[in-house]
């Protein structure tokens, strides 16, 4: 195993050290393909496998045939059979060590594959690895060739698996996994038609911690106007949209989870009725973080009950239970760390997307069993709460005749509700506050909102270019040229090269703002990626290896 | 080109190529260089031919190598371009002060001005023409204007105490003349004009 950067030696010819499959599937864009092939073909590590997949459209056994190398499979198919099929179907062919993707309109740079397998390698408790990519904005001239007109990073976010619940932030082109990972996440969602690469990525979060490498390492293109991306236009019809986010937001891959504690949501409802099916449909569409829903039913309400709400756990109770008898047996079969118990009626906001999980993750984030964290909508009349199962189990059977409430004040357990600054996605509250401040032209305030989160919430490259650009905004543009130069010491961009030159400009120093200029047209016209070898040291974090949740496959031993 | 889709933050908008050949341009420009500015503003205007910034750019390199009859046109161009140009009017006030068409350059100005307030350029050549001209009460106003937005800009203040002294005000002229000297007590011309304005006696009203 390797864990020690000086070991990591690029081998020279294919066959030595840990071999990546890189899979693309193609349909109806041959013109891009050959560019796509070619930025594999050229990366920096050389032993890769490609397989590709025609998934039906036009035929690109022409582009296909100008790279005749060993490490490249076909396979030509004319029925269109989806990307989710094309990837499993290319899955069940791989060799790789590990595997990482690559859109047929897409390019890496030459640095991508060593990059995450360098990162990947040194930080051996990681199964997935992610790098950040350029948006290239650019128009598509009539003869089909692309014409830049942008190219920004547009996500360059650290891993925050309670964001990766909710939604993706990790670009698939960017990713690099383990692939014995996939024995356990599962293949691709074949059922899916939009979103499927989220699905994955979210699955594999059950099972590793992810590494985000700030390191730019391809591109993708997003032509100005209507977009023809498969995924774009699959997106504009918004219930089959909500159909698959929701089907996504409730997968649950196989266990054991290594990486994430099992929630269970407990209904405490006397009897089925309409009311009550519409708010485990509300549970439904107003929760991202894993659980299963259990729901007390007679044997006469079970007869007729039908719900499309997955993870539904029926527990079959006696009409004439009290709510905590209920209660009681329904916790007889959760088998998760923590119970979110709610009371029938509770009213759920149409617009709060972490209904549970504002309860749910200060316990969750502290690990602490011994508090209840009561649900925010809940009062003393309808209680609901976020607790550790077993200590909700001990209250309750400690203090069988008393409601949930007062058995767990009887059992001394403290009920408070949460704070607002224990609430998920604090960085996207400050962000979105930094943004406010922008609007409102605020920018000394939001480049020190930006400092404080380069500071304390990670994301630091990132977040010193937008603080950067605040600085040069407010008119502080000595304080912003320092800032973004060390941003470019380590990770220019088009972006932050032209946020120095500006503030240059304005430090009556035209001369080198040119210079810098020059610099990002270099990226944006494809003569430089940007790339700067010898900062990959900084960029790229080690970690001390401790208790790793995946062993790290025998085949990435090499030197 | 829709320039108004570039945000506020550094990591979105379209048109960065545009940006960076005609800022590079500026760039060129500022240290003499007219070629290599002349083909950036070139490559600009190809980039985004609704665009009026780089004919603004090739006015000013036409008009600081003395090409008076192209740096009219280009101010045209952009001006025609978009109307609300305040520095393509405040270009071509500058060709007209310097052919010594003075009221047409008081009047271009002043159109400049009503565009932008903020427009040092056309403020100071409005001060230029109107010391030319000998009337000074619109000029006035719009100091006194940019002076609310920039309260410590000396340069400016040092205009409006002049055209004070001109105006015979020298009560207005000596407070102005006070508020840049505690900003800048070595500034040589503010301690000149403010002897000056000492040995004056206002005008009675």
């Amino acid at each position: 195993m390797i864990t020690d950067k000086k070991t990591f030696q690029r081998p020279r010819v294919p066959g030595c050290g840990p071999l990546v499959t890189v899979l693309i599937s193609t349909y109806n864009r041959p013109a891009y393909l050959a560019e796509a092939l070619d930025s594999i073909f050229r990366q920096t590590w050389p032993n890769f496998e490609i397989i590709l997949t025609r998934d039906g459209g036009l035929p690109v056994r022409d582009v296909v045939s100008q790279f005749n190398d060993s490490r490249l499979t076909f396979i030509d198919r004319d029925q269109n059979r989806g990307l989710p099929y094309s990837f499993n179907e290319a899955l069940a062919r791989t060799k790789g060590d590990y595997v990482c993707y690559l859109g047929d309109d897409d390019k890496f740079f030459p640095h991508h594959i060593e990059t995450l397998l360098r990162s990947i390698s040194q930080n051996p408790d990681y199964g997935v690895v992610y790098g950040d990519l350029y948006k290239a904005h650019c128009r598509v001239l009539p003869d089909g060739r692309r014409r830049v007109l942008a190219k920004n990073v547009e996500i360059s976010r650290d891993f925050d698996r309670m964001l990766m619940f909710q939604f993706n932030h990790a670009l698939h082109v960017s990713l690099m996994h383990r692939r014995d990972l996939l024995d356990k996440a599962g293949r691709y969602n074949e059922s899916l038609n939009v979103l499927i690469d989220w699905d994955l990525t979210r699955r594999l979060c059950f099972f590793t911690d992810f590494l985000h490498v700030p390191i730019v390492t391809g591109e993708y293109y997003a032509p100005v106007g209507d977009c023809d991306r498969i995924s774009v236009q699959r997106r504009k019809n918004v219930n089959d949209y909500i159909r698959n986010l929701l089907t996504i937001r409730t997968t649950r891959p196989p266990k054991p989870w290594p990486c994430v504690e099992d929630s269970a949501i407990v209904v405490l409802a006397s009897r089925l009725d309409g009311a009550l099916e519409q708010m485990l449909r509300d549970i439904w569409s107003h929760s991202f973080y894993p659980y299963r829903l259990f729901v007390p039913l007679t044997a006469q309400e079970r007869q007729r009950f039908q719900s499309c709400v997955p993870n539904l756990v029926p527990v079959e109770v006696r009409p004439e239970d009290s709510l905590s008898v209920r209660l009681n047996k329904m916790l007889q079969q959760v088998d998760a760390d923590w119970t979110v118990f709610l009371p029938a009626g509770i009213s759920i906001p149409p617009d709060e997307a972490m209904f549970v999980e504002r309860s749910l993750y200060p316990l969750l984030s502290g690990h602490q069993t011994h508090l209840a964290c009561q649900i925010v909508e809940s009062d003393d009349t309808h209680f609901g709460a976020a607790i550790y199962t077993d200590t909700l189990r001990k209250a309750i059977t400690r203090h069988p005749a008393l409601d949930p409430q007062q058995a767990l004040m009887a059992a001394g357990i403290p009920i408070r509700k949460p704070e607002f600054k224990e609430y998920p996605f604090q960085f996207d509250n400050l962000l979105s506050g930094a943004e406010m401040c922008q609007l409102d032209g605020q920018w000394t305030r939001a480049a020190r909102v930006y400092d404080y989160m380069a500071e304390h919430h990670g994301n630091a490259v990132w977040m010193r270019t937008r603080q950067a650009n605040a600085l040069l905004q407010a008119g502080h543009y000595a304080h912003a040229a320092r800032t973004i130069a060390e941003v470019n010491r380590i990770r220019p961009t088009v972006a932050s090269l032209m946020i120095q030159a500006r503030a240059e400009k304005k430090n009556n120093r035209p001369q080198i703002a040119a210079g810098l200029y020059r610099q990002a047209a270099g990226i944006l016209d494809g003569q430089s990626t940007g790339y700067l070898p010898a900062a990959a040291d900084i960029l790229i974090p080690k970690t001390q290896s401790n208790t790793a949740s995946v062993q790290p496959v025998e085949t990435c031993v090499w030197t | 080109m829709d320039l108004t889709r570039q945000t506020a933050v550094p990591d979105h908008g379209w048109t960065q190529h545009y940006d960076i050949v005609q800022e590079m341009g500026d760039c060129y420009a500022t240290v003499g260089d007219y070629v290599q500015a002349q083909d950036c503003y070139e490559r600009a205007a190809m980039l985004a031919p609704d665009e009026a910034g780089p004919y603004m750019g090739t006015g000013v390199i036409a008009l600081q190598q003395g090409k008076l009859a192209d740096a009219e046109i280009a101010f045209r161009v952009a001006l025609r371009l978009d109307a609300q140009c305040s520095k393509a009017l405040a270009g071509l006030a500058m060709i007209a002060q310097q052919q010594k068409n003075w009221q047409n350059a008081f009047d271009l100005y002043l159109k400049s001005l009503e565009l932008d307030g903020d427009n040092l350029t056309a403020l100071l050549g409005l001060f230029q023409v109107s010391c030319q001209m000998g009337s000074f009460a619109r000029v006035i106003e719009y100091l006194n204007t940019y002076l609310n937005l920039h309260p410590a800009d000396t340069a400016v203040m040092f205009c409006l105490a002049t055209l004070y002294l001109k105006e015979r005000q020298p009560d207005r002229a000596r407070r102005i003349l006070k508020d840049i000297l505690a900003l800048e007590p070595n500034n040589t011309d503010a301690k000149n004009l403010l002897e000056e304005a000492e040995n004056r006696i206002p005008i009675p009203a």
